[in-house]
C-alpha cells in the first residue's frame, strides 16, 4: 500500500542487490533466503536508524542483523537475497514469470489472490504457538490484528483463515489529511462526500489507483446504510462484530448495479477534484495547493511531520461512514524454504526490531510489544507543560492499561493516524480481492480515467487525421502533379519544358 | 585459423544489442498481444480494442494532443532556428546552448519546476489539457530546434542571392528557398516530437494531475493488471508510429535527409 516510489529506485535495487550479494561471495553451503518486499519498507541501519546510539552510531541493517541472529540461534549460516517491488501487481507478475522467492510481503487483497490461485505455502502450525521459543510473532502480535487474521475467506469452496497463510507486518487506514485552517469542521462531517462538495473544487485529491478510489465511491454510494449501521451500533442494537461484518460486506459490494452507480459518482468526483495522485499529494498539502488529500495513514503521518517542520499544521480524519483497513503481510510462495522464512518473520516481529522498522517506514507495526508502546509514548506522549491533555486509550491494541496521556491536538493528528481509537476501528473494513469482478472494476477505472468521446467525435478526429495525411502526402508528392506547381511567368515556358523532359 | 577483422565485425556488438533488446522484446510483446490469460492464441484483445469506445477515444485524444504539441513546437522552433542559423550573430552557439541546456537537467526536475510555475500562474488543476500540452512543448522544443538549425545552417547563401537577383522578395525567399530546403529538418523534427508526445505520460500525470489520460498511461495501467491487453495497445501504437514514420519520410536512406547531425 505504500506510495509508488520513483521507478529508478526499484530498478536499481532489484538489479543491484542480488548482484552485489553475489559478488560478496559466500560459502556455497549457506542457506539462501530470497525476500521480496516493498521499496523502503525495512530499516537499512546507518546513523538515521532508530537503533543508532552513542556506542553504536551506525547499526547494521535489519537484514544483516537477521543473518547474525540466525547463525547465533540456529547455528547455520544464512544469506538473505533481498529485492524490492513497487506495486502489488509488479510483484504478482514477477511471481508469475517464474521468479522464486521464499518470502513476499504483499497487501491483503493480493495475499487473497495468491492464496486463491494456490500459489502460497501455508504457515506451519508451530508458527502460531506462542509457547515455543523464538516464536516472536505469536508472542507479540497485537490482539487487534490477530482477531482480524481470524477472518475467513473462500478458496474454491473451502474456508481459509488469513492466519493460515499470512503473518502481518504493517497496517494502516485510509483517511483524509486536511488543513484545519482551510477546511470547515461541518464540511468535514460530510465524510467522503466532501470530494463532491463544490466549495472544495480543485482543492481535494483522490488516489490514482482503482481500489482506493472505488472504495471512496462505494462509501458515498452506501452512505445512508453505513450511517444507519453506525447509529444502530451506537444504540447497541447490533454488536461490534456484527457492525464490522456488515460494513465490510457493504464495502466489498461489486454487483453490476453498484458498479454502474459508483462509476457515475467517480465521474462526478473527477470533475470536482484537483486530480488523481500517488506521490504529489503530500507535498501539495504542505505547499497549500490543496486543502484535503485522500491518504494512507502512514503517508498522513509523514505529511503531518513534514508540514510541522514548515510551520503548517495538518490533521488526519477517518470519515464517519467507513475507512479501508489495510495491511501488508508476509507470505511464502509455493516451494519456499519455510523454516528459514518463518524465522525471518519471527525476527521481524521481535519488538526491538519491529520498532526500528516502524520508525523507518512510518506505518504502524502489527506488533504490540513493550518497546513499541514505549516508542509510541515517547513520540506522542504529552510534554509536562502541555496545557490540555487527553487520555488516549490504546488497550485494544497493546493490552490492558495501555493509555497514553497526549496533547489534545493528537486526537486529530499523528497518534490518531497511527493508532485510531478503538471505536473508529469498528467501521474500518478490509477490502477483499475482487476475484472474478476484477475485470469489471478495471473497466470502470479506465472509463473514469479517460475521456469518453461519442462516436461522431471519433469520426471527426479520424476525418481530420485523414485530411492531415492527405496534406502531408500532397506536400510530398504534390510537386509531381502539375496543378500544385507554381505557375511560371511568361518566357519561362522553355525552361519548364526542359525540366519536365528531364 | 587466423582471426580476420573486417569492418563488418564492428557491427557485431550492435547486432547483439539489437537482437536482445529490440527484436526479442518485440517478439514477446507480439506473443502477449495475441494470447489470452491462459496463453492460448487469441484475437480477442484486438477485437476488444476496436470495439471499446474508451480505448478508441483515448487513442484519438492522444493523437490530437500530439498533433497540437507538434504544431505549436514547430511554430515556436522554426523562427528561433531560422534566426540562429541565418543571422550573423556573434557567439550564436552560446544561444543555441541555452536552448539545449535544459535537456541536460533531469526531466522529472524540470516537470516539477513547470508544475510550480503553472501553480503560481493559477493554471494547475484548472486547465489540465493546456498544461499537458504546455509541458510537452517545453520538453520537446530542443528536439525540434536542433534538426531545424542544422538544415537551415546548411542552406547556401548564394541561393538567397540568386533569389534576390531574380526579383524574389523576402517572402518569396522563405517560400521558395528556405521552406523547401529545410523540409528534411521539419520532417525529422516532427517525427521526434509527435511520437514521444503520444506516450509521455509523466507530463500528463504531473501537469494534468492524472486527469488527462494519453495512450502511454493506458498501456501502463493495463500492464498492472492485464499484460495481454497492454501488449496489444502497445502493438497498435507501434502501428500508428510506423504509419506516421512512413509519411514523414523516416525510411528514406538518402544522405542528409534527417539533418540531425549537429
Amino acid at each position: 500500500m505504500k506510495a509508488k516510489k520513483i521507478a529508478v529506485i526499484a530498478f536499481s535495487a532489484s538489479f543491484l542487490l542480488p548482484s552485489l550479494t553475489m559478488l560478496s561471495g559466500c560459502a556455497s553451503n549457506d542457506i539462501i533466503l530470497r525476500v521480496y518486499n516493498w521499496e523502503e519498507y525495512i530499516d537499512v541501519g546507518g546513523e538515521d536508524s532508530y537503533a543508532a546510539t552513542e556506542e553504536d552510531p551506525e547499526p547494521l541493517s535489519v537484514v544483516k542483523e537477521f543473518e547474525k541472529w540466525y547463525e547465533e540461534t540456529y547455528g547455520a549460516s544464512i544469506r538473505v537475497e533481498y529485492s524490492t517491488f513497487g506495486t502489488n501487481e509488479d510483484m504478482y507478475n514477477q511471481l508469475k514469470l517464474g521468479n522464486t522467492y521464499d518470502l513476499v510481503c504483499p497487501s491483503e487483497y493480493m495475499i487473497m489472490k495468491l492464496a486463491a490461485e494456490g500459489m502460497l505455502e501455508p504457515l506451519s502450525d508451530e508458527f502460531h504457538d506462542p509457547e515455543k521459543e523464538n516464536n516472536y510473532y505469536a508472542q507479540y502480535v497485537s490482539d487487534f490484528i490477530a482477531e482480524r487474521f481470524e477472518a475467513e475467506f473462500d478458496i474454491k469452496g473451502t474456508k481459509h483463515k488469513w492466519k493460515d497463510f499470512a503473518a502481518g507486518y504493517m497496517w494502516g487506514t485510509t483517511g483524509l489529511i486536511y488543513n484545519p485552517s482551510l477546511v470547515n469542521e461541518t464540511d468535514l462531517a460530510e465524510g467522503w462526500e466532501i470530494m463532491l462538495n463544490p466549495d472544495y473544487r480543485n482543492k481535494v485529491t483522490a488516489k490514482d489507483n482503482v481500489r482506493d478510489t472505488y472504495f471512496v465511491g462505494l462509501a458515498i454510494y452506501h452512505k445512508t446504510e453505513l450511517l444507519n449501521l453506525k447509529q444502530r451500533f451506537e444504540a447497541q442494537e447490533i454488536s461490534r462484530q456484527e457492525y464490522t461484518r456488515e460494513v465490510t460486506r457493504l464495502m466489498n459490494d461489486t454487483t453490476e448495479e453498484t458498479i454502474k452507480n459508483v462509476q457515475k459518482i467517480l465521474l462526478d468526483i473527477k470533475k470536482n477534484i484537483f486530480g488523481f495522485e500517488t506521490d504529489t499529494g503530500k507535498s501539495d498539502m504542505v505547499t497549500g495547493k490543496i486543502r484535503l488529500n485522500f491518504a494512507w495513514s502512514g503517508d498522513g503521518v509523514y505529511a503531518m511531520d513534514l508540514a510541522e517542520e514548515k510551520g503548517v499544521l495538518l490533521n488526519y480524519y477517518i470519515p464517519q461512514e467507513s475507512a479501508n483497513l489495510f495491511f501488508d503481510g508476509w507470505v511464502m510462495p509455493k516451494g519456499a524454504k519455510t523454516e528459514a522464512a518463518e524465522a525471518f518473520i519471527n525476527f521481524m516481529s521481535k519488538p526491538e526490531i519491529a520498532v526500528r522498522n516502524m520508525d523507518y517506514i512510518g506505518y504502524s507495526s502489527v506488533i504490540a510489544g513493550e518497546e513499541i508502546f514505549e516508542y509510541t509514548l515517547e513520540t506522542y506522549g504529552a510534554d509536562e507543560d502541555e496545557e490540555e491533555t487527553v487520555e488516549y486509550d490504546l488497550s485494544y491494541f497493546f493490552g490492558e492499561n495501555a493509555v497514553i496521556t497526549a496533547a489534545k491536538e493528537q486526537m486529530n493528528r499523528q497518534l490518531y493516524a497511527q493508532y485510531p481509537p478503538e471505536e473508529v476501528t469498528y467501521r474500518c473494513a478490509v477490502m477483499d480481492h475482487f476475484g472474478e469482478d476484477d475485470a469489471k472494476i478495471n473497466e470502470l477505472w479506465t472509463k473514469v480515467k479517460s475521456e469518453s468521446l461519442d462516436g461522431w467525435a471519433i469520426a471527426v478526429i479520424c476525418i481530420a487525421a485523414a485530411v492531415i495525411v492527405a496534406v502531408v502526402l500532397l506536400s510530398k508528392f504534390g510537386g509531381k502533379i502539375d496543378i500544385f506547381r507554381p505557375k511560371p511567368k511568361k518566357g519561362y515556358e522553355l525552361v519548364k519544358q526542359e525540366s519536365l523532359r528531364k | 585459423m587466423k582471426l580476420r577483422f573486417s569492418r563488418k565485425t564492428l557491427c557485431i556488438p550492435y547486432l547483439v544489442f539489437l537482437l536482445f533488446f529490440v527484436i526479442f522484446p518485440m517478439l514477446v510483446i507480439v506473443f502477449y498481444a495475441f494470447t489470452d490469460q491462459n496463453n492460448h492464441v487469441s484475437f480477442q484483445n484486438f477485437l476488444l480494442f476496436f470495439s471499446d469506445p474508451t480505448k478508441l477515444s483515448t487513442i484519438a485524444y492522444s493523437v490530437v494532443i500530439a498533433l497540437i504539441t507538434t504544431v505549436v513546437t514547430l511554430l515556436i522552433a522554426y523562427p528561433v532556428a531560422y534566426i540562429l542559423a541565418r543571422s550573423n550573430m556573434k557567439k550564436k552557439s552560446v544561444i543555441l546552448l541555452l536552448f539545449v541546456t535544459p535537456m541536460w537537467i533531469n526531466f522529472v526536475l524540470r516537470v516539477n519546476a513547470i508544475r510550480e510555475l503553472l501553480n503560481w500562474v493559477g493554471l494547475l488543476g484548472e486547465a489540465n489539457y493546456f498544461n499537458t500540452i504546455f509541458g510537452m512543448v517545453y520538453d520537446f522544443l530542443p528536439f525540434m530546434i536542433l534538426p531545424l538549425y542544422t538544415t537551415l545552417q546548411k542552406i547556401d547563401n548564394s541561393l538567397y542571392e540568386a533569389c534576390a537577383d531574380l526579383g524574389g522578395n523576402a517572402f518569396t525567399a522563405l517560400r521558395r528557398v528556405t521552406l523547401p530546403l529545410s523540409m528534411p529538418g521539419i520532417l525529422s523534427g516532427i517525427t521526434m516530437v509527435f511520437l514521444p508526445s503520444m506516450t509521455n505520460y509523466v507530463v500528463s500525470d504531473m501537469l494534468g494531475n492524472s486527469k488527462v489520460t494519453i495512450i502511454g498511461k493506458f498501456i501502463e495501467t493495463y500492464f498492472g493488471t492485464d499484460w495481454h491487453m497492454g501488449s496489444m495497445i502497445a502493438l497498435i501504437l507501434l502501428l500508428v508510429v510506423l504509419i506516421s514514420t512512413a509519411f514523414t519520410g523516416g525510411f528514406k536512406t538518402e544522405e542528409n535527409v534527417r539533418g540531425t547531425n549537429l
